[in-house]
């Protein structure tokens, strides 16, 4: 939301662990604009300041008046911390292309319909039609950060890995394998039984037990009976509907890991829940940061070969991303669907652009290769993808992988974390995340906020634990599903939608699309947001929208 | 009526009622659910629907309304009468519409068939958004039964009543608008619709309906984006409700805008814009809709992607009109989902495929095609009489027909000769020589197909009988033709037909005309030239040709029959060839043409010219591709077009008869549960025990509740154990356990606790006593049968099982139980409406037994093969049903006396005394059974029956099949209370039967057959002009209908010498696995002159392999386990790894043998007939996913050369 009046810069500056001076709130909200004056007050501030004072506030401001345009003016809408009410993309995508078109050190390769700010100079350049190599020779620059300070680290890829070999004790395995590791993390805090040994406790002692979600059903007087595994059987489990935790009921999802505390009955047939506990991440969880000020930008779905291909808001985005206004994007993260590719739904292709696939994949790169070389790039494969459908999905085959060179990109697989400068990401494409929407509430997962089904996946601390409906398995020798450690950031695509917040100060971000809609998503009542890349401030995990479309 | 038809009906009557009484003094005497036959007697429509409803009044007042007006007009003035209060005995406002509209479903399907039972679920008022009241229709499954018609004008009877009683219309929320689009959408990629409304149809209908449609959830997939609506109970497709919205309302626009446009209470005049298309406006984005709408058109037209340059070429020049012959457009439809071994045999309108020949066999008619038997063995024996076909035109579908009296197919055998092959031994013979069928043969169809479809009549082929009234027109004396001994109008010597042509300048006989319009005027050219430079060898008799490719492609293109050898190719019968040509022999016997390439009009040069420019260059592009014109104008005679319409088909499903088992198969409805193993076997459940101390054969089963009425003693049997006594179901109220009697309704509720009573209870039943009782009640020994196999549990509503008795009679004569108690025999259904006693294995004296007295010409029947026009009501049996049927009435007889006590009823040592027999014929989907009579048998696996029959079960030929029951079997043994109780568990139970066949009260698809021996010349020259059916003149049995003439009169332009030739069964059935079929299938189609092979293993792989690829990998990666040792089913693999339940092994339900069984094959396919990339490259990518999920990366399969 924009910082209107003095007591949202006050709460603003508060989230941010800072006091401020009367004065300053008054400077700040008296500023052309509030919002990327507070973002710059900030950023400015001594280490160790507490108290946000006058001075502060002035030298700022002077020192962008000296500065003949701010480049930071689309910079740094961060969301607020607060997960419970998470940024939505329309609040930060009003700082669109045109509002930089004043600012000098911006390439004058504005597409004209967008850069409605100052149509003379768009004339007056005649680099408009330049081709890219050449442009970063002129009037571009070298990437602001030094190489060296770069890290990207890989953790969990199983790309030429997988050892399943589809049998049943593959299945088997993998589910013991994430009832063994998320467990771990609730066995601590429970004196737990297993199945077995509580159905032999006397009746009206009081039991724990870890295990994995079997069954939910309602009763016919509206409670809710949960069925706990574990390796040593089922136990059920009741949920009066009048206690406090039936409301957690519907959140539930098969097959996610769980704890329940409760009392036996007489019959010791049955334990009435007296409390639920899921794996979670900890409020308490602090994020890393990178130790200067370094951004990536977080893109997924591109769809390149779909007639619904934007080429035009990729090239913008391409274009920008030679620009002044994004030195400090030195990485790429792409989440899944780099291509349309083949056979996806029936009759696809009389709906491709680019029929074969490897042409696909050609063009995919041909438009990668317009991103300036001197990004670090990583990419997940997706469900429109050229490999297997069941997760994990491996990283792409060699012969796809020679395709897409530009760059060298860091190929992985679906998921996987990628540690940028000591910040996380759990990188996952999302398939998940419909089923998340369709069996949750509305409020608590719906498209529109696709960020809340990510929550939803955090607090689970698995990325599709719902086995035997819309997300498809392929067993391997341990459950890569698991969000063993928690992620800085969580980077997840799919569902075309834009969205991000934090969730116990992990940032979870869908990125949206390059697809415009389609005739599917028309039908099904999708409106997909396109041409949109959310860019992440790696030392503050900001996050700001740049808008391409 | 007629004495004759009087006489028939009375006599089928009489003998009904004999088996009745039979039947009733049976049921008396046994322990049957009711101590009475329960197949009610409907004599006519109004019975059936009055009892098919159990509304008292409605059968009276539907006689009294079906002299005055139609059907549908019947079904709004009853509407009227529910409305009133007059009819039916209903409270609320919703009841009476609930009444109106069950009987208008009813009264329109002729009260056959459960949708207004089971289709229509309930009706209730609602509220709209101001606080209005609408009602709400809720649709089921089962209205599918009605069609789409008596669909749609549910919805217009439920407006009608609705404005009578007074109730607002449906004002649909915009949210409620865009659901049922997306709804219809996916029930269509879910299910399938017939007709599948776009979007903005979809919403425009939704917006204007003044009735809300709701139903059940039928399917397990939801909706995605319109969900949890407050006024739509579910978020799954509801199918009841996407069928009466789309293939209701949608497509039968047309016929309620008839009815509502006479009604002045209602108005819809939205239909207008509906049917005209007119429903993008109110869109808002109208530029989209329509651009789509146009993108689909296109789609539509030409789907495999030279759409957009076939179009730009009709743009850029279009051609005169009078450049081409007038052909309909191909169509692609019946080429959708081509499965494996199902071949095609022509591609849409393709050269060389199926000629169109107008005309009915008698076994023809009624949505069959009539296929020469020689064609049914050469195209390998894949089509068989009966077996179904899916057809580019007039409808859908056909059944075929074996018919000999048209032309067979025209090979090509291995040693280059070319010959027509004409009859069924010769294609045997030479079957294995064929290198290339070049042409397929007729295809006949009758008139009355192109009314039902009301499809343009496409140009008809020429043939004899058009031939005889072309020269009856030209002055020759046709009759004296046909009459003359020494010629052979049909099949005339050279000489002859060439005299006829000239002499009367009429068109050249079709017997030398031949298919011109497929040459190239190019070709013909060439061809022309190459006969004028040949020799004449052998007298005379014979043309030789130097060979050469064009001349032997040209032979082959128009069909001449020639032998070919090393350097020459020879033509016997030449000279009208050459005649046609514009070559003649001058007296010293030298070889002239009498024209020049020169002297063609432009006309005739480019007539036909193909829009799409040559790719092969080699060919001048200008030509045309049409000879006619240029034969036209070269030859001294007319020439007509030969076969300017070919009809494009594939194979559907293969023909059946064979015996309608549950499966497992069962011989008794007497619940055993887990007892008797998998098998359900009752003497293993009578020894079965759980543990040590069990009793053996003492089981716990749910089951029905009995009390019996004089000595209060309960048991679970219809009589009492103790004093002989019938019982009654004992009704508890489930919560106060009060005994509750049943109300008139039949409804058992507890007043006080508002909850339903159920007789129903868990019981000990010690089966092994029950068994041993059983067998000594009927006097049979364990040894008389193998095994007798019961249910697990039961189904009905009351759980009253059925007397073991009868089981253990069923498994002693090796027939088994429907879920309704009767042993059924299914068969594809075939019309026939004159058959001959010779091809029915019965004598003359059996006809005449049964009331034949003379034949179709009025001839006294002496003769096996005179032809006798077929009574209403008689049907022929496959071999395999007779056998079925003699088993069945063993088994009825043996139940008669060991039973019940009585003389035996049918005592048949022969198959042929079953002629004369009463069988009840039923369709699925139906529930009314129609009575038949045994009349012959067929080696055909067929049921041959009276179209007016096969329309009272409301099926039609084009593939369907329905079954038989035998009489007395249905009367016995058939009872309501073991049907299932639920949503269409009264389907397919004849819980009515028709005694006599009213030929206005069966669907009227059957009026539609033509009934004339020959069809008119002008006929024929319509087909030419693409006519509408209607403007022609040719008689159809409609006209008959209400007169003296209703039952009879049914000639055909055709005859057959057998209505069982070609194979008996098909290739589909006889080839043993997938594999065999499809590599006869793909070979079939690399013979076919007709069929493009590579489409044909494309769309193989397109619609079959992939499909079953992509959905078994689906369904591996979120597959269910069950145990190996009790079947118990996990959603998820157990922790524990073994069986919770019992400790057993678990597996996997989908293997990765199921998955990737196709994976081969379906590549192997692909390269061999050259597939397109996309399809390669999605196998490719296919066969990637399947390597990453079942292999080891770490640990490859390494191949066979490792090892060597």
């Amino acid at each position: 939301m924009p910082l209107e009046g003095p007591a949202r810069i006050v709460s603003e500056l508060t989230t941010r662990g800072y006091n401020a001076e009367r004065e300053a709130v008054t400077l700040i909200a008296a500023a052309e604009r509030p919002q990327p004056t507070l973002e710059r007050v900030v950023d400015a501030l001594p280490e160790g300041t507490l108290v946000v004072r006058s001075e502060h506030v002035r030298s700022v401001l002077e020192e962008s008046e000296s500065a003949s345009g701010e480049s930071s003016s689309r910079s740094s809408d961060s969301p607020p911390a607060s997960s419970d009410s998470p940024a939505s993309p329309s609040d930060s995508i009003g700082h669109d292309r045109s509002s930089g078109a004043n600012d000098p050190t911006d390439a004058p390769l504005d597409d004209p319909s967008v850069s409605t700010g100052d149509s003379s100079r768009t004339s007056s350049s005649s680099k408009t039609d330049s081709p890219v190599e050449t442009m970063g020779s002129t009037d571009r620059f070298d990437r602001a950060g030094d190489a060296s300070s770069r890290s990207l680290e890989i953790a969990n890829d199983m790309t030429g890995e997988s050892t399943g070999t589809g049998e049943y004790k593959d299945f088997v395995a993998v589910f013991r394998d994430r009832l063994e590791r998320l467990g771990s993390k609730l066995r601590g805090r429970f004196n737990h039984r297993p199945a077995s040994a509580i159905q032999s406790m006397p009746g009206g002692s009081e039991a724990a037990m870890v295990g994995l979600v079997n069954d939910i059903r309602s009763t016919a007087s509206g409670h809710w009976l949960i069925e706990l595994e574990d390796a040593t059987g089922t136990f059920p489990w009741l949920v009066m509907k009048d206690r406090e935790y039936a409301g957690l009921v519907e959140e539930l999802l098969c097959d996610e890991v769980l704890a329940m505390e409760g009392t036996l009955a007489d019959d010791s047939g049955i334990a009435f829940v007296d409390s639920m506990s899921f794996p979670d991440v900890p409020r308490t969880y602090e994020p890393s940061t990178a130790n200067r000020h370094v951004q990536a930008a977080l893109i997924s779905d591109v769809h390149v070969g779909s007639q619904e291909f934007m080429a035009d808001a990729w090239n913008r985005f391409a274009d920008w991303l030679h620009t002044a206004e994004a030195q400090h994007v030195e990485y790429l993260l792409l989440a899944g669907d780099m291509v349309e590719g083949v056979g996806v739904y029936p009759d696809q292709d009389e709906e491709l652009d680019i029929v074969d696939i490897y042409d696909q994949y050609e063009a995919f790169n041909e438009h990668l290769k317009r991103v300036p070389g001197d990004l670090d790039i990583v990419m997940i494969p997706g469900n429109h993808d050229a490999v297997r459908l069941a997760e994990p999905q491996p990283g792409f085959d060699e012969r796809l992988r020679n395709i897409m060179s530009a760059h060298d990109p860091q190929i992985v697989s679906n998921p996987s974390t990628v540690t940028l400068e000591g910040v996380s990401v759990l990188m996952y494409h999302g398939v998940s995340l419909d089923e998340v929407i369709a069996e949750l509430p509305e409020e608590k997962a719906n498209y529109d906020e696709p960020h809340k089904a990510m929550y939803q996946l955090l607090k689970k601390r698995h990325v599709a634990p719902q086995f035997g409906g819309h997300t498809r398995l392929a067993p391997e020798k341990e459950d890569y599903l698991i969000i063993e450690d928690v992620p800085d950031i969580f980077h997840t695509g799919h569902v075309h939608k834009l969205g991000f917040g934090k969730y116990h100060n992990v940032l979870a971000i869908n990125s949206g699309c390059w697809q415009a809609q389609t005739e599917f998503q028309k039908s099904v009542n999708i409106d997909p947001d396109a041409g949109y890349a959310p860019i992440v401030d790696l030392d503050t995990l900001d996050v700001t929208v740049q808008k391409f479309s | 009526m007629r004495e004759a038809d009087r006489q028939y009906f009375s006599r089928l009557e009489s003998q009904l009622d004999e088996a009745f009484d039979v039947a009733e003094t049976a049921k008396q005497r046994g322990a049957d659910p009711e101590p009475e036959v329960e197949i009610p007697v409907a004599k006519d429509m109004a019975d059936r629907v009055e009892n098919i409803l159990g509304i008292d009044g409605v059968a009276e007042r539907v006689r009294e309304l079906e002299g005055q007006m139609s059907r549908e007009e019947a079904a709004l003035a009853l509407a009227e009468d529910f409305a009133e209060g007059d009819v039916g005995d209903y409270e609320t406002r919703a009841g009476k519409i609930e009444g109106a509209v069950r009987t208008a479903v009813a009264l329109l399907t002729e009260g056959v068939v459960a949708a207004p039972i089971e289709g229509i679920d309930k009706v209730e008022l609602l509220e709209n958004d101001d606080g209005t009241e609408f009602v709400n229709v809720y649709y089921a499954g089962p209205i599918r039964s009605a069609g789409g018609t008596a669909q749609a004008l549910s919805v217009l009877v439920g407006d009608y009543t609705r404005a009578l009683v007074g109730i607002d219309q449906y004002n649909a929320r915009s949210e409620e608008v865009e659901r049922y689009a997306e709804e219809i959408s996916l029930y269509d990629k879910e299910t399938g619709l017939q007709y599948s409304p776009k979007d903005p149809e979809t919403k425009f209908i939704a917006k204007h309906l003044p009735i809300m449609l709701d139903g059940e959830a039928t399917g397990d997939e939801e909706v995605s984006g319109f969900r949890d609506l407050e006024r739509v109970d579910t978020n799954s497709a509801r199918g009841g409700m996407c069928l009466v919205l789309a293939e209701g309302i949608a497509l039968k626009a047309p016929k309620i805008q008839r009815y509502t446009s006479q009604l002045e209470e209602i108005d819809w005049p939205w239909l207008q814009d509906l049917i005209d298309g007119n429903y993008y406006e109110d869109d808002g984005d109208d530029e989209d809709t329509t651009d789509e709408s146009e993108a689909n058109a296109d789609d539509e037209t030409d789907t495999d992607g030279e759409a957009d340059a076939e179009a730009a070429g009709d743009e850029d020049g279009p051609l005169p009109e009078s450049a081409g012959p007038v052909r309909p457009d191909p169509s692609k439809k019946f080429l959708r989902d081509l499965i494996a071994g199902r071949p095609v045999f022509s591609h849409p309108s393709a050269k060389g495929g199926f000629r169109l020949r107008y005309g009915r066999s008698r076994n023809h008619g009624f949505a069959t095609g009539g296929v020469h038997p020689a064609t049914m063995h050469l195209v390998d024996d894949f089509l068989a009489t009966g077996t179904q076909i899916k057809t580019e035109r007039p409808g859908k579908a056909h059944g075929v027909v074996p018919v000999d009296s048209i032309e067979g197919p025209t090979v090509k055998l291995a040693n280059g000769d070319v010959r027509r092959i004409d009859d069924p031994e010769e294609a045997l013979e030479i079957r294995n020589g064929v290198e290339e069928i070049l042409d397929i043969g007729e295809y006949l169809v009758n008139y009355g197909e192109f009314v039902e479809n009301n499809h343009p009549l496409a140009p008809a082929s020429y043939v004899f009988e058009w031939w005889i009234q072309d020269m009856d027109e030209a002055g020759a004396d046709a009759q004296a033709l046909l009459d003359d001994p020494r010629i052979d109008a049909e099949h005339p010597p050279a000489e002859t037909a060439l005299e006829w042509a000239e002499e009367y300048d009429a068109p050249l006989h079709p017997e030398y005309t031949y298919l011109w319009h497929d040459l190239a005027v190019d070709d013909f050219c060439a061809l022309a030239e190459a006969v004028a430079n040949a020799r004449i060898e052998n007298a005379g008799e014979t043309l030789v040709v130097e060979r050469s490719e064009t001349v032997r492609d040209a032979l082959e293109t128009i069909i001449v029959e020639h032998r070919q050898r090393e350097d020459r190719l020879e033509v016997d019968d030449w000279l009208p060839l050459a005649r046609t040509l514009g070559v003649v022999r001058d007296e010293a016997g030298e070889l002239t043409r009498t024209w020049t390439d020169d002297d063609l009009s432009e006309r005739a040069r480019t007539w036909g010219r193909s829009e799409k420019t040559d790719s092969g260059g080699e060919r001048d592009s200008s030509g045309g591709e049409n000879a006619i014109e240029a034969v036209n104008e070269v030859a001294p005679f007319t020439v007509r077009e030969r076969a300017p319409t070919r009809i494009g088909n594939r194979m559907g499903r293969p023909e059946k008869s064979e015996s309608r088992d549950l499966s497992p198969a069962v011989h008794t409805l007497f619940p055993i549960g887990e007892a008797g193993g998998a098998q359900r076997d009752i003497a293993k459940a009578g020894k079965h025990a759980d543990t040590m101390s069990d009793t053996p054969g003492v089981v716990e089963i749910q089951i029905g509740r009995q009390r019996c009425v004089s000595c209060e003693t309960e048991t679970f049997k219809n009589r009492c154990p103790d004093c002989g006594a019938r019982t009654e179901p004992d009704y508890r109220c489930p919560s106060c356990d009060s005994a509750i009697e049943p109300d008139e309704a039949g409804r058992v509720e507890c007043d006080r606790c508002d909850t339903e009573a159920t007789c129903v209870e868990p019981r000990e039943i010690d089966l092994n006593e029950e068994y041993r009782d059983a067998l000594e009640t009927v006097g049979e020994r364990e040894n008389a049968f193998d095994i007798l196999k019961g249910v697990k549990g039961l189904t009905s509503a009351d759980k009253i099982p059925e007397p073991m008795e009868k089981g253990i009679l069923r498994a002693k004569h090796d027939v088994s139980s429907f879920k309704d108690g009767t042993v059924r025999y299914d068969m594809t259904d075939l019309p026939v409406t004159s058959v001959r006693a010779s091809e029915l294995d019965v004598d003359v004296g059996q006809l005449q037994a049964l009331g034949y007295e003379e034949d179709i010409h009025g001839e006294a029947l002496v003769h096996e093969d005179q032809l006798v026009e077929l009574k209403v009501q008689d049907i022929v049996l496959s071999d395999g049903a007779a056998e079925h049927m003699l088993q069945t009435a063993d088994f009825i007889d043996d139940l008669l006396e060991q039973y019940y006590g009585l003389e035996p009823f049918y005592e048949l040592e022969e198959r042929e005394e079953l002629v004369g027999e009463l069988v009840f014929g039923m369709a699925p989907h139906t529930s009314a059974a129609t009575v038949g009579r045994v009349i012959g048998f067929t080696s055909a696996a067929v049921g041959y029956a009276h179209p007016y029959f096969h329309a009272a079960k409301r099926r039609n030929c084009d593939g369907d099949e329905d079954c038989v029951m035998l009489l007395m079997d249905g009367l016995l043994n058939f009872s309501m209370s073991f049907l299932p109780d639920q949503r269409g568990g009264k389907m397919d139970a004849p819980l009515v039967m028709s005694s006599r066949i009213d030929p206005s009260e069966i669907d009227d698809e059957a009026h539609n057959i033509d009934v004339v021996s020959r069809y008119p010349r002008e006929f024929y020259e319509a087909t030419l002009e693409m006519a509408d059916p209607g403007e022609v003149d040719v008689q159809i049995a409609e006209e008959t209908l209400g007169t003296d003439q209703e039952y009879t009169g049914f000639e055909h332009t055709h005859d057959t010498s057998d209505i069982a030739m070609g194979p008996d069964l098909s290739a589909y059935k006889t080839l043993g696995s997938m594999m065999d079929k499809m590599d006869a299938q793909l070979e079939l189609s690399r013979k076919l002159e007709a069929v493009d092979e590579t489409d044909v293993a494309e769309r193989v792989i397109e619609y079959h392999f992939l499909p079953d690829l992509i959905g078994n990998l689906r369904a591996f990666s979120r597959q269910e386990t069950r145990c190996l040792d009790c079947g118990e089913k996990f959603r998820r693999m157990p922790l524990t790894e073994t069986c919770r339940e019992c400790g057993g092994r678990v597996n996997l339900t989908v293997h990765q043998g199921s998955v990737n069984k196709y994976m081969q094959t379906a590549i192997e396919v692909a390269e061999e007939y050259d597939c397109r990339p996309y399809t390669k490259q999605r196998l490719e990518v296919l066969e990637k996913s399947l390597e990453s999920i079942f292999e080891n990366d770490k640990n490859k399969q390494s191949g066979i050369e490792d090892f060597m």
